[in-house]
């Protein structure tokens, strides 16, 4: 299971930048587009944060990719 | 992407590691084996050392604020960069310790034994000094440092 993210669609759509929301809940612009890269997976603070600061339920932003890789067994 | 001010300042920790192995290293390196050398000498060494590291981390990170005025946060996920890099030079600390250990131990058994067979020229090879002592242990401090460091700068790049 990928722990994924639809951070960088809401964020556009709530018009922040990765500056602007960084700045918000506390990080760095870096770690903001880490996250959206799924490169780096943030604590539940940061993101209840980062949900509470665009207004958005917490599963609604960070969810698991169930899509599985085929079993090779 | 461009470097973040938190890289450039991993950079100048690796260019003094490089410069610090280039510039002081070879002065112990040459002479673990003289004699005539004091303690004197290798104390008026590490000062020399000491002066130098303050010097260039004042100028380094004082041109860094001078051309990067923004202030960057700290946040978690430099928290987890740094304990990942700061555990990976622990245990290349620990790893080198062992093994420091082993070659101190190894030199002091080896140079009994080739004082038993009286061979002089291997007895000599096995003389391990206090300035070779020191050698080493700078040595091993700048190759962790090192290591760290560009293993600091790869997360930062790629996380």
């Amino acid at each position: 299971m990928i722990l994924k993210n639809t951070l960088k669609e809401v964020r556009q759509k709530k018009g922040f930048t990765q500056e602007e929301l960084g700045t918000n809940v506390g990080v760095s612009r870096q770690t903001i587009i880490s996250i959206e890269r799924y490169r780096y997976k943030p604590s539940l603070e940061l993101a209840m944060k980062i949900a509470k600061k665009l207004n958005i339920r917490i599963e609604k932003l960070f969810y698991f990719d169930l899509t599985l890789p085929a079993n090779k067994d | 992407m461009p470097l973040s001010k938190k890289e450039i300042s991993i950079l100048i920790e690796i260019v003094f590691s490089i410069v610090f192995a280039f510039i002081f290293l070879p002065y112990f390196y040459e002479n673990q084996y003289n004699n005539l050398i004091l303690m004197d000498d290798i104390i008026g060494k590490i000062i020399e050392i000491l002066i130098f590291t303050v010097i260039y981390f004042s100028v380094a990170y004082s041109l860094l604020e001078f051309f990067l005025k923004k202030k960057e946060t700290k946040d978690e996920r430099d928290d987890m960069i740094n304990s990942k890099s700061y555990k990976l030079g622990y245990l290349l600390y620990e790893f080198s310790l062992f093994i420091f250990i082993g070659y101190v131990c190894s030199n002091f058994q080896n140079k009994e034994l080739l004082n038993l067979t009286g061979n002089q020229e291997l007895y000599n090879n096995f003389n391990l000094t206090d300035v070779g002592v020191v050698f080493l242990i700078l040595m091993l401090l700048a190759f962790i440092s090192i290591v760290k460091s560009l293993y600091q700068f790869y997360l930062y790049r790629t996380v």
